[in-house]
């Protein structure tokens, strides 16, 4: 049975509390993930930015509980309908994935078994009674615009923007309540980047599930979510609503200001984050990029919940007055 | 999948002819041949040699002798052999059976033992087990078949635990066929054995390795992700394709049937065909070397392609372009 926890109006299906993340090699451990806070609620599209290696795929695997096994949870909560499944064993968390969250990865093609139809592929992911499995996969393929008839191919068979809504389909099968998207149109071109989006805010709109959307595309997040968290080297820096607000993070402001056409990338380019994990820990992790930069930013910052959907990991902005 | 046999097959003639045109000239143009020995022996006269030597058609140029064989060969008659007297199809047909045998019965042993094996120990990498296992696997791979199969050899000798040497004891004419069996399996045994240990090591590596390597793909993590049961991805996704490779290595283990063995069957005292190449080369028996090349070189062609039609079976990317 699937626990809800209610905060306001809507339910929040997934919430992430204070999670750490660390690579542990042979003689020390890496700091991947640092005292992550997040939620996602019901029929809300939540859309994670962060440039390349800055731990958000870590992110979506900790979530379903696949990270690499040289990876290592250190910390932290991470609820799903309120259950935090950091807790529970592999077979119940096996009984959680595909039903209650699932996940669309970002390069089709790859997620796709070669050997397998996509029939194959339907009917493995669907976990409900068998009396009407296949009137149900037929669903899922016209809710995501293909024939029924694709379910005689193999993925080799299909263009990239088919298989990705293979993916979609697979993931929408069970009518989870909450759908993690890794980047789903980074492998796409525009026209079909497009199509995808359009086809999961429809499903949103249609079924109510949470989506966590995962996007180095600070543009498209903006276009499609309704809350974005900014991602800078294993910590969320922030977390705004686009629309109502400008974002006050210092390197919110520069992502932001890639989309408006101002330089201020260009300051970027020259500088160059030296800080290890550790050090990343004991003071702002973007200090040795900030123009604004201050004494008092030389020390542990935390991540403050500004109000029940927003909050920021910075002390500048006046908003954080926690610290 | 028909028209790829069949191409293949196709392949398969102008294959064989270049393959022993190249050969009939190698062995030809080497220094010495089989009269060169006889010609030695003061019992036997220079006109019986040349006579034989005109019997056998040697006395006529090189190029008329090959389209002669090759003439010959097309109905299946590959020559007398110089050594034994007897038709080279008749003393092949023998031994062949004992070679395919060997190879069979070491084939499915080593591959019945490897794979399990290797998909246990791929599952479980960098455990204790893994580690044992992989350990036996270096030792096998490092030892070579003829220490290997000597040792047998001595440890089958001192407590005479199997028959050594030859395919059967000395039988009652009304022996049944049972007991036939069962003792040429016994005289099989201790060659097979051998060959499996030589042969199981480096089937469980390639096999291991291929295991994790699919093991560690996307379609994989994607499959835990859908809440695919344990066995499900085990055996359905990580298994099926890492078996993909492992065809190509049966095709080509296959094809190396006639060699392979050879070295095995000679200290194990098994009359199959590797003992029969090396006699035949060292005394230049011309018509048998050739037979022989000819099987050999059939066995490679047919091996390669049974590997081919199983990836094109198993594999729908080969299969539906």
């Amino acid at each position: 049975m699937c626990l809800t926890q209610k905060t306001g109006e809507m339910e929040q299906i997934l919430e992430v509390k204070n999670l750490s993340v660390l690579r542990v090699e042979k003689t020390e451990s890496i700091s991947i993930l640092n005292d992550i806070n997040f939620m996602v609620k019901k029929g809300e599209m939540f859309c994670l930015v962060g440039e390349s290696g800055s731990g958000k795929t870590t992110l979506a695997l900790s979530i379903i509980k696949l990270l690499p096994k040289s990876f290592k949870i250190a910390s932290g909560e991470i609820l799903i309908n309120g259950k935090n499944i950091l807790e529970i064993n592999e077979q119940s968390m096996r009984n959680i994935r595909g039903k209650d969250i699932s996940i669309i990865f970002q390069d089709p093609s790859a997620y796709l078994d070669p050997l397998f139809t996509i029939g194959s592929h339907l009917q493995e992911s669907y976990h409900g009674k068998n009396e009407n499995k296949k009137e149900l996969i037929s669903l899922a393929l016209q809710e995501v615009g293909l024939d029924s008839e694709v379910q005689t191919v193999y993925p080799h068979q299909l263009s990239g923007g088919q298989q990705q809504r293979v993916m979609i389909a697979m993931a929408l099968i069970n009518k989870p309540s909450i759908i993690i998207a890794d980047e789903p149109t980074t492998a796409l071109d525009v026209l079909t980047t497009r199509q995808v989006i359009d086809l999961l805010n429809a499903i949103r709109l249609k079924h109510n599930p949470a989506i966590f959307f995962i996007t180095h595309d600070l543009e498209l997040a903006m276009k499609t979510g309704t809350r974005i968290g900014i991602m800078y080297r294993g910590h969320i820096v922030e977390i705004f609503k686009p629309g109502r607000e400008k974002p006050s993070h210092p390197y919110a402001n520069i992502l932001l200001g890639t989309i408006e056409g101002k330089d201020t990338i260009l300051e970027l380019n020259f500088k160059k984050n030296t800080m290890d994990s550790k050090q990343m820990q004991q003071k702002c992790p973007f200090f040795d990029m900030c123009v604004e930069k201050e004494a008092r930013c030389k020390k542990t910052i935390p991540f403050v919940w500004c109000d029940s959907e927003t909050g920021i990991r910075c002390l500048k902005n006046g908003r954080n007055t926690q610290v | 999948m028909k028209k790829l046999v069949l191409k293949r097959l196709l392949q398969l003639i102008p294959m064989l002819i270049g393959m022993s045109f190249v050969s009939f000239i190698i062995i030809q143009s080497s220094p010495g041949d089989y009269f060169a020995q006889m010609k030695m022996n003061p019992e036997i006269s220079p006109e019986t040699i040349e006579s034989m030597k005109v019997n056998f058609g040697l006395d006529r140029p090189i190029l008329v002798q090959y389209l002669l064989w090759l003439k010959n060969m097309c109905k299946l008659d590959f020559g007398v052999s110089f050594a034994y007297h007897i038709p080279v199809r008749t003393l092949i047909k023998f031994r062949l059976k004992n070679t395919i045998c060997l190879a069979i019965f070491s084939l499915v042993i080593s591959w019945v033992i490897a794979l399990p094996l290797a998909v246990f120990a791929g599952y479980r990498e960098g455990t204790f087990i893994d580690k044992i296992f992989s350990m036996l696997a270096y030792l096998s791979i490092s030892l070579p078949s003829f220490f290997v199969a000597l040792l047998f050899v001595y440890f089958i000798s001192k407590t005479n635990l199997l028959p050594l040497g030859g395919t059967r004891s000395i039988f009652e004419v009304d022996a049944s066929s049972f007991a036939l069996f069962k003792d040429y399996m016994e005289h099989l045994l201790v060659p097979g054995l051998v060959l499996c240990l030589v042969n199981v090591g480096g089937l469980f590596r390639l096999m291991k390795n291929n295991f994790i390597e699919t093991f560690n793909t996307p379609y994989v993590l994607a499959a835990w992700a859908r809440g695919v049961p344990r066995n499900s991805v085990i055996f359905k996704h990580a298994l099926r394709n890492a078996l993909n490779p492992m065809f190509t290595i049966l095709g080509m283990e296959i094809g190396g049937i006639l060699n392979g063995a050879a070295l095995t069957e000679i200290i194990c005292g098994w009359p199959g065909m590797g003992s029969l190449i090396l006699e035949a080369v060292l005394s230049h028996d011309l018509y048998l070397v050739m037979g022989s090349l000819v099987i050999s070189g059939f066995l490679l062609i047919v091996g390669n392609l049974i590997g081919d039609i199983l990836i094109a079976f198993f594999d729908p990317r080969i299969r539906i372009s």
